[in-house]
């Protein structure tokens, strides 16, 4: 399983606009994320931002009115189109939520193996899966004496860094990140930081966050998404982590980086 | 549960020192004192004495104490304290009272043949070292098993519906739920009753069964309902992002995390039709011996042995009558108890785990 990781695909949005109801969130987003880089999403809050990264593996339709235009290619294949399944996207586009999310009746070993399951596929050497999962996810050393302990009763640092390892036992192509650690003390953020800069050499990475400090950490691109009032949010400049912070071309977004407001 | 650390002598979150504690007990103690007085003196009703002496000695005591202690805020506490342990000390008597008049009379009827034998040959005056219960327990047993496996599935099925879909028909099913929850017990059994030449059942066992249904259906409903309301949405959507179908996510990941307020549902649904006794009056028929067919024939019930040896007036079968409530009690007691078992087998097994493998290390 090591040996055979899935590569890197590359994740392409084409014009994405999402309702809600009648109230348009977003508007005609179209961004590339190449494949092994990480791309950070920035902006205040409301502004879309998390809305999008949903779109790209379909969880906003779990929200009901939800309604999507525009197109969003996974190594040029539309993960919209007529015969793809939203499970199936799922599969092979992981995500990790702001707020850790085990599943509190499994252990540290079931969560791991939870994915298998519940997209129903087979599991093959399973001892070597949660083990090399673990490991990618850096958390390995800490919870390998107890794997069949409740997985609550990991602090929550651990407990974030287990969801990371849970998705990736599923081997995705992309990882999704929504606020990975927001809710997180300092040390459990560098170490998820570190992991992600590891992670990046075998898959895309797509990282919503509120801290500048981490965009500029461990990104390699940067979009600024922008709601003004009562207007769906848009991206408002996209491009290196190096340009959007140093250089930015429009002043909203030197605004916005340098704090001046948000 | 000893810790090792030495207890430190003083015990900065404590609220009170020690004359404080010397006047709470002086306010609990002295207005007993001064009823049991006055009671014994005066000669007064019991209930007088309790709602017009105790009550507000009590309480003018212990606001007088909190005061003293806390300043005005302490009066309140004192108050809202004194009544919450007089109400809920009111239920308690209440409920240990049933449970002592049960046991007390009920006790001297039960031996292991009340248990074991059935009520051929029984009539009214026959002592009570002949005869038994064993049929009506098997009897209830054999219903509410039936009424159980009809009312559990659809009750959860609703509850999944009510929690999990989005559909628009959610609040005409929950209304429709709570109004059968208000069906009175006897207008079920009559309802079956009358449609029972339809069905081609006589009163037979499963008649009784399908009585107890609507009385169960809605309180399985309502509280599955909220146990699986109570399963955080994050976990839901976990599941889901890790490309699960919604059926899979629901099954592995929503129904074991609400599993004990599941079961909770499933005590609170037995202990609503175990002790019905109109229903199966109508439905049920009635039986002497032993019959474990729910298609053939009637059956005996508990609520139904009680219901016709207590309003006779010979004193054995009034003792008869007594000896089958408290074994109704029993069977309450142990079909709540595996249930609670059963609910708590998954963390058990986990504590089991852990232990023989720190053993091994």
């Amino acid at each position: 399983m090591a040996n055979e990781l899935a590569t890197a695909s590359t994740l392409h949005t084409e014009d994405v606009s999402v309702w809600f109801g009648d109230r348009q969130v977003l508007d005609k987003v179209s961004l590339t994320f190449p494949a092994n880089q990480v791309t950070a999403l920035i902006g205040p809050s409301g502004c879309g931002k998390s809305t999008f990264l949903r779109t790209l593996n379909r969880m906003h339709e779990l929200i009901p009115g939800a309604g999507l235009a525009g197109a969003v290619y996974l190594d040029g294949k539309d993960i919209y189109g007529e015969n793809v399944d939203a499970v199936d996207v799922r599969i092979n586009i992981g995500m990790v939520f702001q707020k850790p999310n085990p599943f509190p009746t499994m252990s540290i070993k079931e969560n791991i193996l939870s994915g298998l399951k519940l997209s129903g596929r087979k599991i093959g050497d399973s001892e070597e899966l949660v083990e090399t999962s673990l490991r990618r996810a850096s958390i390995w050393n800490e919870v390998k004496d107890r794997l069949d302990d409740q997985a609550l009763s990991l602090s929550g640092g651990q407990q974030q860094r287990l969801c990371i390892a849970r998705s990736l036992a599923m081997n995705p192509q992309v990882l999704l990140m929504d606020e990975p650690c927001s809710a997180l003390d300092p040390g459990s953020t560098r170490r998820i930081e570190e992991t992600i800069e590891e992670l990046s050499d075998s898959m895309t990475i797509v990282i919503v966050t509120h801290n500048m400090q981490q965009a500029q950490r461990v990104s390699h691109q940067t979009a600024f998404f922008l709601a003004d009032d009562n207007t769906p949010g848009g991206v408002v400049e996209f491009g290196s982590t190096e340009d959007v912070f140093n250089r930015p071309v429009d002043a909203r977004t030197n605004d916005y980086v340098n704090g001046h407001f948000g | 549960m000893s810790t090792q650390q030495p207890r430190p002598a003083k015990q900065p979150w404590s609220r009170s020192n020690a004359a404080q504690r010397r006047e709470i007990i002086a306010a609990s103690v002295l207005p007993l004192i001064v009823t049991a007085a006055i009671y014994w003196i005066l000669k007064i009703d019991y209930t007088v004495a309790l709602i017009g002496v105790f009550l507000p000695l009590q309480v003018l005591s212990a606001a007088a104490v909190g005061l003293r202690a806390f300043g005005r805020r302490g009066i309140w506490d004192a108050l809202l304290l004194v009544l919450t342990i007089f109400l809920s000390a009111n239920v308690l008597v209440l409920l240990a009272s049933v449970l002592a008049s049960v046991i007390g009379k009920g006790f001297g009827a039960l031996s292991s043949q009340f248990f074991l034998q059935n009520n051929i040959y029984v009539s009214t005056t026959t002592s009570l070292e002949y005869g038994g219960v064993g049929h009506a327990i098997l009897g209830s047993l054999i219903v509410v098993a039936i009424t159980t496996l009809l009312a559990v599935p659809l009750g959860i099925s609703i509850a999944v519906f009510l929690t999990q879909s989005q559909s628009r028909l959610r609040g005409p099913v929950r209304t429709f739920t709570q109004a059968i929850s208000g069906l009175p017990s006897v207008v079920s059994g009559l309802f079956i009753l009358s449609i029972m030449p339809y069905l081609h059942l006589q009163h037979v066992g499963f008649a009784g069964a399908l009585a107890l249904f609507p009385l169960m259906l809605p309180t399985i409903a309502r509280v599955a309902e909220e146990a699986l309301r109570l399963v955080p949405a994050d976990l839901r959507m976990a599941a889901l992002a890790l490309g699960a179908p919604n059926y899979r996510a629901f099954f592995k990941v929503i129904l074991p995390a609400a599993k004990t307020g599941i079961m909770t549902a499933l005590l609170l649904g037995l202990a609503r039709v175990v002790g019905e006794t109109a229903p199966l009056v109508l439905t049920l028929g009635s039986n002497n011996s032993t019959n474990l067919n729910p298609f053939d024939g009637g059956m005996a019930s508990l609520p139904r042995y009680i219901y016709s040896f207590v309003n006779t007036k010979y004193q054995t079968s009034q003792e008869r009558a007594w000896g089958a409530a408290l074994v109704l009690l029993m069977v309450v007691g142990l079909l709540f108890g595996a249930a609670r078992v059963l609910g708590r087998k998954k963390s058990l097994k986990t504590k089991a785990s852990k232990a023989t493998k720190k053993g091994n290390r």
